[in-house]
C-alpha cells in the first residue's frame, strides 16, 4: 500500500488506513454505534487540529502556515457542528477502540513532526496531511457513513466529505511545489 | 443566477432575506413572482442583482455573465468559513465569511476569483 511505503512513521495515518482502507481488513472492520462514530469523527478532526498547532509553531513557510490555519479553523467548525448535533440528539460520544488507537498512535506522528525543523518539517507536515486526509476520506465514505444509523449524523458526515477533499487537493497543491 | 432589478436603497433596507424572497419569486413556474422586476425603471440606472451560493466547497454558479455595474451577492451556505478574492492581483476581497454571512460585489470588470482559504475553489465573472 502506497501510504505505508511513503510514510511509515506516520502512525495515525497507518491506523486509519489499516482499519478502513485495505480491503481485507475492511471486511473485518469494527461495527460502530452512532455514539462511537461521533467519537471517531471528533477525534479524527481534533488530531488534524493538533498537527496544525504544531505547524503553526514550527513552520516559517507562509503557504504552510496559511494551510495549517485553515485546517485548524475548518476542523474546529466541523467539531462544533458534531458536538451541536450530538447535544441535540441527546447522544454522548463514546470512546472506543478506534478512537483510542487513533489518539495513541497520533502521538508517534506528533513526536516525528516535532523532531523535524525547517524545510524537512514542512515536507513531513504536508505529506502527512495528504496521507491523513486520504485515509480519513476513505474511512468516512466506506465505514462511518454506511454504518451511521441516525439520518442527521449521516448527513453531517456526507456534508464534511467535500471539505476533506478540498483539503486534500490543497495539500497536494502545496506538496507539488515542494522539492 | 439573475435575480431582478432593484434599487440600491431597497437592497440596503431589505437585506439578504429580500434577496432570497426575490430569488424564489423568479424561480421557474407558471405563477407570478412574489417580487416583480421594476420594468418601468431606466435600465441604465438600475443594476441587476445576482446571487452566488458558496456550498459544498464550490461557488454556484461558478461562472456568471453580467453587465458592468451589476451586483453579485456571495452567500456562504457552507459548513466552513470562506472568502471571495480576486485571483490575479487580489484587487478585491470579501474578507472571511462565516456560515450564513454574505458579501456584495459591484462588478466593474471581468474577473477570475477564488477562495484564498481554499485555493481549489474558483469562479469567474464575465462582463458582457
Amino acid at each position: 500500500m502506497k501510504i505505508f511505503k511513503a510514510i511509515p512513521a506516520l502512525a495515525a495515518v497507518a491506523v486509519l488506513a489499516a482499519l478502513f482502507v485495505t480491503e481485507p481488513v475492511l471486511a473485518q472492520s469494527p461495527k460502530l454505534s452512532d455514539p462511537e462514530i461521533a467519537s471517531v469523527a471528533v477525534t479524527a478532526n481534533q488530531l488534524d487540529i493538533n498537527y496544525a498547532s504544531i505547524a503553526s509553531k514550527k513552520s516559517k513557510d507562509a503557504e504552510v502556515l496559511k494551510f495549517a490555519a485553515t485546517m485548524a479553523r475548518d476542523h474546529q467548525a466541523i467539531i462544533d457542528q458534531a458536538v451541536a448535533l450530538v447535544k441535540k440528539l441527546g447522544v454522548t460520544p463514546k470512546d472506543n477502540a478506534v478512537s483510542k488507537k487513533l489518539s495513541a498512535d497520533a502521538e508517534a506522528t506528533k513526536k516525528s513532526l516535532r523532531a523535524k525543523s525547517g524545510h524537512a518539517f514542512d515536507k513531513a507536515y504536508i505529506n502527512n496531511e495528504v496521507a491523513y486526509h486520504k485515509a480519513v476520506i476513505s474511512a468516512v465514505e466506506s465505514l462511518l457513513i454506511p454504518q451511521s444509523q441516525n439520518a442527521e449524523l449521516k448527513q453531517l458526515l456526507q456534508n464534511v466529505v467535500p471539505a476533506l477533499k478540498a483539503h486534500l487537493e490543497h495539500a497536494e497543491m502545496i506538496q507539488k511545489t515542494m522539492k | 443566477m439573475k435575480i431582478y432589478r432593484i434599487s440600491c436603497a431597497a437592497l440596503i433596507v431589505s437585506g439578504i432575506l429580500f434577496i432570497q424572497l426575490a430569488t424564489s419569486g423568479c424561480s421557474s413556474g407558471p405563477g407570478e413572482p412574489a417580487v416583480r422586476p421594476d420594468t418601468t425603471a431606466k435600465k441604465t440606472a438600475q443594476p441587476a442583482l445576482y446571487k452566488v451560493e458558496i456550498r459544498q466547497m464550490k461557488f454556484e454558479p461558478s461562472e456568471l455573465k453580467v453587465k458592468k455595474g451589476d451586483k453579485v451577492v456571495f452567500v456562504n451556505e457552507d459548513i466552513v468559513t470562506h472568502d471571495v478574492t480576486e485571483a490575479k492581483r487580489r484587487r478585491w476581497t470579501s474578507s472571511p465569511l462565516k456560515t450564513g454571512e454574505y458579501w456584495t460585489l459591484v462588478v466593474t470588470e471581468s474577473s477570475d476569483y477564488f477562495c484564498s482559504l481554499h485555493p481549489v475553489m474558483k469562479g469567474r465573472i464575465i462582463v458582457e
